[in-house]
């Protein structure tokens, strides 16, 4: 659920993030190399030594880093390398690994019995069963209002923390005061013991585990989470040192990290950059170590290649990029069949190749190909070029009056495709489309969240966990977080995504979960059109930079040469 | 006594005539020394050119400017697009040509405002002196002190001209302009009528009784306005380059609207790459304001008697 404000990028190892919004971001890092290795390396050198710092572009949080409610990657970037949860996804494959957790075991898919390694802080204080349940006690509640709180929809209890409310804006007072505070699906056995029980059977839980949004909290976080949000403490391979508001967040290699996936830098300063032009060429001068987005202008002729020669990579990601429509904000778009008409005025293929330089494949529904589950052709000829049929099914839509806008964030470099985008649309329907620059990626989700915007928008989505169900459930789903189109609400749908979650094998969910989203392709809440590919560039002094599958740096891994 | 008086001044007339000719007026001297410059006629020339641009843009192409064939995107420049194509598969031809309205426009309408503002206050502020001069000259200052493009850009940013129509966000660029460009031309203006105040014929007139206004209009404006005349052709130009840095920011005009600085915006990406998309625009926009600066070069020459 993280939105990356950039297109490509997809940073954080476990991040998922929602492209929607472009902040550039999200997943990239471009790292300057700030004064090189650090003397201070300790060279333990196996394969490349390690120690040093890199600077890696980043972007401004839209929220406080704090793990539940952190949706978008500029934080999620960050959060990833600062935190560890129960499991880690294998940067080659997303596989989940056991990292914080001994074992997860169950026999019947609805009790989960977790044991964890002997694992600490950054501030010393060892992680404890407690720091897990009482963590997501408080991201669940309602009141709190994390971001991350419906990921723990499938917990036993985690409705009576929800705030019943009607009344808009103040739906956690008076009566409509959550009943529990904790959920009753999570016992503490030991220290290093806890349970989780399910409202219903959930197939994929422990793949979901290692999303950001379960991360454990210290003691600390609790007594002051506002505090604890600037200077966030977590278990994972980083810690946090420092937090320049709108310039720079900076993270350190973890001394007492207690897991396998250790660092082999020591420091890693995330600068916020607007414009990735400036960021690229401090790139190509060796002045920051990593980009993970590289901009289009570089990426025309595939110019990167030879101005990167060796330090460029480029990966098929888990991100997808779509049009999203708010129906409610904006009556004009609520049937699908002129949203379908939209969908085949757009020449993906024709914007691949010449916006994109081939840096997308063109989309044929709303699952990433990555993962599993996902099924090909989804979408259908909805998805297809084809002015012919287009023109046909606008007038079934009986026709559009009115202009027609598609509004982008700022960051990142939106402006272009968004503008074939609209050019197409106009070429090939006559409605006269334009893309508007819609502020920066916080703003531009604030006016997503609140109904504001009118017309089209830009949305993206890094996945949080390798399932197809993280392309539907966070953002359709009626009360998901990312759900900015309407919200979209189709029972059947709901029904379905239920269903499935409550499948005794992860293939029949799969099943369930693609029905689903043929229901997606029927009510066309969205319009998809990429997926995605990370395309980084990294400076001479670092070794080549493994991409993973949720297209972010795999930042444990890098190393100086 | 009277008599006398007469004779010696037939005898200067006389004498006038003999070596120059015929009496001239400060406007007629200076068109005489204009017509023999090439400089004025290559500027005059190319700016008919882009005035005709502005007003008639169909005249120099049959292109449909929005007209974006993405397939050919980027096309370096052939026999079906002078200029070729730019990244979304505009022909860079048509949009130079179309994007010259705007650039004329927000030259033109600034350059009147604050002509019209900046004379007005000026010539207040002299003849009225006393207060109300030092409380101008004053308000001048605090003007001064905002540099003309960080004003803009402020004033652009908290108007939000997104989603606006053309001439609202025209005219919202040319007051963001003008609000700042006019306490210059107000200084000149102000100096050069405390130039013409104590001339005898001010003084005549005033003595005879003639109305402020009156004095104001009939002697110190048409003898006052040269050097404002000047400037202000100079400045022209320099605004539309600031129109041009405004949309180049993205704080200016906006698409739809086509305009020199958002072409040049746009083809910045490709300047590593496909630099014709770059260098169309920006020609047309050097063309442009390097004409109006000629032409205000010229006529300050012509106006100035110390370069004859």
């Amino acid at each position: 659920m993280r939105g990356t404000t950039r297109t490509i990028a997809v940073a954080g190892v476990s991040a998922l993030a929602l492209l929607t919004a472009a902040c550039n971001g999200g997943s990239s890092e471009t790292t300057s190399a700030t004064g090189g290795a650090t003397g201070s390396a300790s060279a333990s050198g196996d394969t490349g030594a390690s120690g040093g710092e890199i600077t890696v572009n980043g972007c401004q949080p839209e929220n406080q880093l704090i793990a539940g409610n952190t949706s978008e990657t500029c934080g999620g970037d960050v959060l990833d390398t600062l935190t560890a949860k129960l499991v880690h996804y294998n940067s080659d494959t997303a596989e989940p690994e056991m990292d914080i957790a001994e074992s997860i075991e169950t026999d019947d898919n609805q009790n989960f019995t977790v044991k964890l390694k002997d694992y600490k802080f950054a501030d010393g204080t060892p992680v404890t069963a407690d720091s897990f349940v009482k963590a997501w006690n408080y991201t669940a509640y309602g009141p709190n209002g994390q971001g991350g709180s419906y990921f723990y929809g499938p917990i036993e209890g985690f409705d009576a923390l929800q705030c019943t409310g009607t009344e808009e804006g103040k739906e956690c007072e008076g009566t409509g005061k959550p009943k529990a505070e904790e959920m009753t699906g999570l016992k503490v056995v030991d220290d290093k013991t806890f349970t989780i029980k399910t409202t219903e059977k959930v197939s994929n839980l422990p793949v979901r585990l290692g999303y950001t949004a379960f991360a454990p909290q210290p003691e600390s976080f609790f007594s002051d989470p506002e505090a604890f949000g600037k200077a966030p403490v977590g278990a994972g391979p980083f810690k946090f040192e420092s937090w320049t508001e709108g310039q720079s967040i900076v993270v350190v290699k973890n001394p007492d990290y207690s897991g396998t996936n250790t660092a082999k830098i020591d420091k890693i300063t995330f600068k916020f950059m607007q414009d990735m032009d400036a960021a690229y060429n401090e790139l190509v001068a060796n002045q920051l170590d990593l980009l993970t987005a590289i901009p289009v202008s570089a990426l025309i002729d595939d110019k990167y290649k030879t101005e990167l020669t060796d330090r460029n990579a480029q990966r098929e990601t888990a991100t997808i990029q779509w049009i999203g429509m708010n129906p409610k904000a904006d009556p004009t778009l609520a049937k699908p069949e002129l949203r379908k008409a939209l969908s085949m005025a757009i020449d993906r293929e024709t914007i691949n190749k010449q916006i994109f330089n081939g840096t997308r494949t063109v989309s044929t529904g709303w699952v990433s190909p990555v993962v599993s589950g996902y099924k090909a052709n989804a979408c259908g000829e909805a998805c297809v070029f084809d002015p012919a049929k287009a023109k046909a099914m606008l007038e079934q839509a009986g026709g559009y009056d009115g202009k027609l806008t598609l509004t982008y964030n700022t960051e990142g470099d939106h402006k272009t495709w968004t503008t074939a985008v609209c050019n197409s649309i106009t070429d090939t329907l006559g409605i006269e489309c334009t893309a508007t620059p819609g502020g920066e990626f916080g703003e531009f989700l604030t006016n997503l969240t609140e109904g504001k915007t009118k017309g089209m928008f830009r949305n993206g989505w890094q996945m949080d966990y390798p399932s197809i169900e993280n392309y539907l459930t966070p953002i359709y789903a009626k009360n998901a977080d990312s759900n900015y189109f309407g919200p979209y609400d189709n029972p059947e749908f709901e029904k379905l995504l239920k269903e499935a979650a409550a499948a005794p094998s992860n293939d029949e969910a799969n099943v369930k979960y693609q029905e689903a989203e043929a229901v997606l392709a029927e009510d066309f809440p969205t319009i998809p059109l990429f997926y995605g590919k990370a395309t980084m560039g990294w400076s001479d002094k670092l070794n080549p930079v493994k991409i993973t599958p949720f297209g972010t740096a795999d930042f444990t891994s890098i190393s100086l040469k | 006594m009277t008599e006398s008086a007469t004779v010696v001044q037939a005898v200067e007339a006389t004498n006038a005539a003999g070596d120059v000719g015929e009496a001239r007026s400060l406007g007629a001297d200076a068109w005489r020394a204009l017509r023999k410059k090439p400089l004025f006629w290559v500027s005059l020339v190319l700016i008919t050119i882009f005035v005709l641009m502005a007003i008639w843009p169909s005249l120099f192409t049959n292109t449909d400017p929005d007209n974006a064939v993405l397939r050919q995107a980027r096309e370096r420049p052939n026999a079906n697009a002078w200029f070729g194509r730019d990244i979304q598969g505009y022909d860079i031809y048509s949009r130079v040509v179309y994007g010259a309205r705007a650039s004329i426009l927000v030259g033109v309408l600034t350059t009147t405002f604050t002509v019209l503002l900046g004379g007005a206050i000026g010539t207040l502020a002299a003849y009225a002196g006393g207060w109300v001069d030092a409380l101008v000259s004053r308000v001048t200052d605090i003007f001064f002190a905002i540099p003309l493009l960080l004003g803009a850009i402020l004033f652009m940013a908290a108007t939000q001209p997104r989603g606006k129509p053309y001439f609202v966000i025209i005219l919202l660029v040319v007051t963001a302009i003008s609000i700042l460009g006019w306490p210059s031309l107000a200084r000149l203006m102000r100096s050069s009528v405390m130039q013409v105040l104590p001339n005898d014929y001010v003084q005549a007139a005033r003595a005879l009784g003639a109305s402020p206004w009156r004095i104001i209009r009939k002697h110190i404006i048409p003898n006052a306005m040269g050097p404002l005349i000047v400037v202000s052709t100079i400045n022209l130009g320099a605004y539309i380059a600031a129109e041009a840095t405004l949309s180049f920011l993205g704080i200016g005009l906006q698409p739809p609207v086509i305009s020199w600085g958002v072409s040049i915006s746009d083809a910045i990406v490709g300047l590593r790459t496909t630099p014709h998309m770059l260098a169309f625009p920006s020609l047309f926009l050097s063309l442009t304001v390097l004409a109006f600066i000629m032409l205000g070069d010229a006529i300050r020459d012509a106006f100035d008697p110390k370069t004859r």
